[in-house]
């Protein structure tokens, strides 16, 4: 980093400091009515300003809370500074919960200050505010639609400039008095966290912390001010907000806001970002969709994907790693490159991507080699809310399919008998809000943050987790079950989308299996297999022989690695309905919950392990028309093969 | 997807037509070039004629019979003016002529037809073709005319360094392709990128949405037909000078019939395609087909070139009536 | 919820549209028979009606694709005989069609700016060479365009060609083209037929949302009651071509003639 931040402890000063240097640089881009509108630094710093200002008129204090639901927008992130200016501290929300979801921060934090992208974001407000007495003022962006509302509490984020603006007038030196009481240990945001397990807490992230994370990884990769982000996931997630806040604050880097959550994808093929982050489930998503678009290509454009495609499978990897790789398949992946793998990183939006990041949960090695063989540098990083996220990145040349690297500068790893892992960082968050005895019972008096994940260092002393330690389990005969590790390799499949595998306690594993609506109807139609919905589909005998195929492959690698031999699937049944978050299926961040779906299907699992062919279920289902009625229906139930252990096989 | 192979195969037809000659030594390098050149040239007028049609029918769902017509009208008028005035402004005057010929035919023809049967309409334009033939020579009259651009006609070699004997090229051919081929782009342009052009793929999508959302259609089919009229005064012109304006030179446009039967009836790029295909194939079909076959059945010989591109298009009815750009189905004949 | 039904009843102006008698017949058949109702400014008024009741005829008439052969429609205070559609066009009525005439083979954007044609007055010759003030009048619809594909949340599909696009999405376009005509008198047929619930639930947004931002007068004609009341201002019904009830939703609900048509009672 060639300039000094020495002193800049705070993201406002940051941003005053980037607004004195790289005035005209870009920090936020945002595509509006089809052009991409570019707000300099400076620009972004005189939002701010007055955003900040118009707070301070309306009463915001140091300390206060500003709760902010919106997408990725400009204004979201000018607010979220503004609140820090004055010394207040930002609570970004998810903007796709539903409105009950939003109540309790609300009341945990006793929030007075609300910003709103737009009306769906107001009317949920207005529907929890009898449950949140304390929301007095409420801000919104977008005033479609709102032009009728009388309610006292709403202002337009308009109006709130010009009162801004007007103060700022009056008062030229207050806000930088305000910026410069600001502290580098003061709480510079909060995040909640979806609540895998019982009531969100919130998570306190001071200044000092969020910024020292920032700055380590951002030394470690070399990002510069050149260096470009699509800001696409909920700003209220700490990655995201790593990604498109702390980390632009602290190298000067420009941040891009799609159009619409329905533009992702052409809106990357137009910026180009150069550091990219996406859970594993987009990097599946976007393989889907690829898969899928092949199968529909010519014959010879199938085929030259297909001859290719091994050709980067065998050396593309190495090449990105720098290893020695043969002359002939040098060229060959040359040739492939602009046949192949250049159009499609291009169709990707991947072209100029440097550095690329997934984490969140562990990524198919299959998927993740996909992406690494086509020279994108995909790598895995691990980390939390309550770590600033950076506790692991894998450096360059030393990329793993199966660990996450090894510790960043300034983090210390350390383990429980129990093989939960223990971390030491100055990125570890202060407390959760108002909960004294959850911060004790995950950061104990030497400072160690308990997180919960089961783990343990490779040969190389790189980092690998295997699962949550509460999941992780025992069959009858003990040996080790890790359902995730399944889950994972069965979703790898593009006929996959979710899997849940059950065997703690039990003498064998068995699954439920959610199939991908798009990749099993596309599938379904090439074959002229008529259907008449998601329902039917999933009870078709072809499609059932289709998901077996899948298991077999995911036993056959079992069979292979000694330590999850015995964890092969026995049998499985393909679910009639899709996993959702609105059912508590899924968490907010679309991870499986596992305990629950076991509960909530407690019938089915039980079919699974009585060795039963059939069972009948009764579900909820919502018609083409609104109205919801149940049906019940017939879930089949089918082995799968499975194999004798490598080491067995051996032995015989 | 399925129906793809008619197009295979004429691709494969077409292919091995260009290659046999030139693996075969049948031709030496510098004449087989000469050739195609030959044929791509008149390609481009057939192409600028079957654009003409396209556009016709894809605005008002007219088959217009009368673009060969047309083509002889406008070159026997630039002709015959030419010769009491500067050709630049014999051009000029003929294009005000075939404006209001697109006017006139707009008001009397086609308004008071509007909704009839598809057979009306080419009724009509069939009588058009005959009022404008006869008409055309009443006024202008009946002999052969010339039209002389003022270009060198005398062959030019080029590529001598390349092929052995070089490439003969008619300057004047190659001006003359050169215009059309930027006649055609411009017109490609217009469509696609204003206002009016984008009107006109709104009428020729869906009449009715398009006077609903106040897109006047007698002014649509106006501009359409002087396009249409302005566009045969081109190719009139170059053909003119260079076959001379007579009385079949309406059947030498005619030829724009297979190429939008190639092509399909609705696709200006079809039309493209399609002239440029037919142009080519009837010129090697003629140089090099043609003595074959005379050998071979001990024929009289020779006008291949005539009927060549009927029997293309008459194959390509049979197997692929959309044409290769065409929609699917037509009905509006 | 009160204060906003308030607001919104402050904003309805005059009768812009009046329907009088009105009488059609194609041969025998009568399809309306003597039908009088008016439209008031910036109101969302539907007509409603079971299958062949003459919703579409009505809509026709107004249209210009049909004249009718009794009675008169007075629009902004003048009588209207004989017009065509594009002149109705022009006056400052714009439709949707049923089954969609949209552009298929042509972009979304390409249809949507096609709604704009009459808006464009720019030299044929200028257009061509896209310079002067061609080039900047292509702009400015554009940008009015962008405003409108924002609004109906279709920025995903500017490119998309209009044929591919599913119905649900190819009745927004029809709208967005509609609405880019910036018309007095949006006339709606059967805006949501074929759509599923939340389909059906993001277009009666839109529509309200037209008629709240830009203050289009809409006149729907639709086949689902429960719809139409929920976005109503006020409620004409027809039954076999004459006018059985006309007022509020509540009012309408109400109407033993409306409840025994709907029912299928004869008299």
């Amino acid at each position: 980093m060639a300039e000094s931040l020495a002193g800049l402890d705070t993201f406002p000063k940051l941003l005053m400091h980037h607004a004195r240097v790289r005035a005209e640089r870009p920090a936020i881009r945002e595509k509006d009515l089809g052009i991409w509108q570019t707000w300099s630094w400076g620009r972004f710093a005189n939002e701010v300003r007055s955003l900040a200002c118009g707070l301070a008129a309306q009463g915001f204090k140091r300390g206060d809370h500003l709760a902010i639901i919106g997408d990725n927008r400009p204004r979201v992130y000018a607010a979220m500074c503004a609140a820090q200016c004055l010394g207040g501290i930002p609570v970004p929300l998810y903007q796709d919960a539903v409105a009950t979801e939003m109540a309790f921060p609300i009341q945990n934090a006793a929030i007075a200050y609300a910003l709103a992208e737009d009306q769906e974001q107001v009317d949920k407000l207005f529907e929890i505010l009898p449950q949140c007495p304390t929301l007095a003022h409420i801000y919104y962006d977008e005033p479609r639609g709102l032009r009728h509302y009388d309610q006292p509490q709403l202002m337009s984020c308009d109006r709130l400039l010009e009162l801004g603006a007007a103060s700022q007038r009056r008062d030229p030196a207050f806000l930088e008095t305000e910026i410069a009481k600001g502290a580098g240990s003061d709480t510079a945001a909060m995040f909640f966290t979806s609540g895998t397990t019982g009531a969100a807490k919130g998570v306190v992230l001071t200044h000092h912390s969020l910024i020292d994370r920032a700055l380590a990884a951002a030394q470690m990769e070399g990002l510069t001010d050149a260096d470009v982000v699509l800001a696409y996931l909920p700003p209220a997630w700490i990655g995201q907000n790593i990604f498109s806040y702390a980390q632009p604050f602290v190298t000067g880097y420009c941040i891009c806001c799609p159009e619409s959550p329905e533009t992702v994808m052409s809106d990357m093929r137009d910026i180009g970002p150069t550091y990219y982050f996406a859970p594993p489930r987009v990097f599946e998503a976007l393989l889907t969709q690829v898969s899928i678009r092949m199968e529909d290509a010519s014959a010879l454009k199938r085929s030259l994907y297909r001859y290719f495609m091994e050709v980067a499978r065998r050396v593309g990897g190495n090449l990105l790693d720098g290893k020695s790789v043969g002359a002939l398949d040098r060229l060959m992946y040359r040739l492939g490159d602009a046949l192949v793998y250049g159009p499609l990183r291009n169709v990707l939006g991947m072209s100029r991507v440097r550095v690329a990041y997934t984490a969140g949960e562990a990524i198919g090695p299959d998927l993740f080699r996909f992406y690494r063989s086509l020279g994108i540098n995909l790598k895995q990083l691990y980390g939390s809310t309550e770590t600033s996220v950076f506790v692991c990145v894998q450096p360059n040349g030393q990329v793993k399919a199966d660990t996450v690297g090894p510790a960043v500068k300034g983090v210390e790893l350390s383990f429980t008998p129990e093989r939960e892992l223990l971390i030491r960082s100055p990125g570890l968050f202060k407390e959760y809000y108002k909960n004294p005895e959850a911060t004790a019972a995950s950061k104990d008096a030497q400072g160690w943050f308990h997180t919960g994940d089961a783990g343990y260092f490779d040969a190389d002393g790189h980092l690998k987790i295997i699962d949550r330690v509460k999941d992780v389990g025992k069959l009858a005969d003990g040996s080790l079950f890790a359902p995730k590790y399944l889950e994972n390799k069965l979703k790898f499949f593009p006929f996959i989308k979710e899997a849940v595998a059950f065997g703690h306690g039990r003498d064998r594993v068995c699954a439920f299996i959610n199939m991908d609506m798009e990749a099993v109807g596309n599938w379904a139609e090439k074959r002229g297999m008529p259907y008449s919905g998601y329902v039917d589909l999933a009870s078709r005998d072809e499609v059932y022989g289709l998901v077996r195929e899948c298991i077999e492959k995911v036993n056959a690698d079992l069979a292979a690695e000694p330590e999850v031999a015995a964890s092969q699937i026995h049998r499985f049944l393909i679910l009639h309905k899709q996993l959702e978050a609105d059912d508590g299926e899924l968490t907010r961040t679309s991870k499986v919950r596992r305990l629950h779906v076991g509960e909530k299907y407690a019938a089915l699992v039980d079919a699974l392990y009585a060795g039963k062919d059939i069972v009948h279920v009764e579900a909820q289902v919502r018609y083409e028309d609104g109205r919801t009625g149940s049906i019940s229906a017939n879930l089949k139930i089918r082995d799968a093969k499975t194999f004798p252990p490598a080491a067995a096989r051996k032995a015989a | 997807m399925k129906k793809n192979w008619p197009v295979l195969l004429l691709g494969a037809v077409l292919l091995i037509g260009l290659v046999l000659p030139l693996v075969t030594g049948a031709a030496p390098g510098g004449f087989y070039v000469e050739v195609l050149l030959g044929g791509l040239m008149s390609g481009v007028l057939y192409s600028l004629v079957a654009i003409g049609f396209a556009l016709i029918f894809k605005a008002s769902g007219v088959f217009n019979f009368a673009q060969g017509s047309m083509v002889l009208f406008a070159a026997l008028a630039v002709a015959r003016m030419a010769e009491a005035m500067p050709l630049w402004l014999a051009i000029v005057l003929g294009t005000v002529i075939m404006i209001a010929l697109a006017w006139v035919i707009e008001r009397l023809v086609l308004r008071p037809l509007v909704n009839q049967e598809g057979v009306a309409l080419l009724m009509a334009t069939l009588g058009v073709t005959y009022f404008l033939d006869g008409f055309g020579q009443t006024l202008w009259g009946s002999d052969i005319y010339k039209i002389d651009l003022g270009i060198a006609k005398e062959p030019v070699m080029v590529l001598d360094k390349v092929f052995k004997g070089g490439i003969l090229v008619n300057k004047e051919d190659f001006v003359a392709a050169f215009v059309a081929a930027l006649l055609v782009a411009g017109l490609v342009l217009f469509f696609q990128k204003t206002a009016t052009g984008r009107a006109l793929r709104a009428v020729a999508d869906d009449h009715q949405a398009a006077q609903s959302i106040g897109i006047p259609l007698n002014r649509i089919w106006m501009i359409v037909w002087s396009v249409a009229g302005f566009v045969a005064l081109v190719a009139g012109v170059i053909w003119g000078s260079q076959l001379g304006v007579q009385f079949s030179l309406s059947q030498v446009a005619l030829k724009a019939l297979p190429v939008v039967i190639l092509g399909g009836f609705t696709s200006i790029a079809g039309a493209i395609f399609g002239g440029l295909i037919i142009g080519v194939g009837e010129k090697m079909a003629e140089v090099f087909l043609g003595p074959v076959l005379v050998k071979a059945f001990d024929l009289a010989g020779g006008g291949l070139e005539n009927w060549f591109a009927y029997v293309l298009a008459l194959l390509f009815l049979l197997v692929r009536p959309e044409g290769l750009f065409g929609e699917r189905n037509i009905d509006r004949v | 919820m009160a204060g906003e039904s308030n607001t919104r009843a402050g904003r309805i102006g005059d009768v812009i549209l009046a329907v009088e008698g009105v009488s059609l017949a194609f041969g025998g058949v009568k399809a309306l028979n003597a039908i009088s109702f008016d439209v008031r400014e910036h109101e969302v008024r539907a007509i409603i009606g079971p299958n062949g009741a003459g919703k579409s005829s009505m809509l026709n008439v107004i249209n210009g694709v049909y004249h009718p052969q009794e009675g008169t429609i007075r629009y902004l205070g003048r009588e209207y005989h004989d017009m065509d559609p594009h002149q109705v066009a022009v006056s400052g009525i714009a439709r949707t069609f049923q089954n969609l005439a949209l552009f298929k083979g042509m972009s979304v954007l390409d249809n949507i700016m096609s709604g704009r044609n009459l808006k464009m007055h720019s030299n044929i010759l200028l257009q061509a060479l896209r310079i002067g003030p061609a080039l900047r009048e292509e702009i400015e619809h554009r940008e009015v365009v962008e405003g409108i594909i924002d609004f109906l949340e279709i920025q995903a599909y500017r490119k998309s060609q209009v044929g591919q696009l599913p119905y649900g999405l190819q009745k927004r376009v029809d709208l967005a083209r509609a609405l880019a005509m910036e018309p007095r008198i949006l006339l709606l047929d059967e805006p949501m037929a074929g759509m599923n619930l939340e389909e059906k639930q993001d277009m009666c947004r839109f529509i309200l949302d037209a008629n709240d931002h830009f203050g289009t007068t809409i006149v729907l004609i639709e086949h689902d009651m429960s719809v139409v009341m929920d976005i109503s201002d006020r409620v004409v019904v027809l039954d076999y071509g004459r006018k059985i009830g006309d007022g509020t939703p509540d009012e309408v609900r109400a109407n033993q003639a409306v409840i025994d048509a709907y029912l299928g009672v004869t008299h």
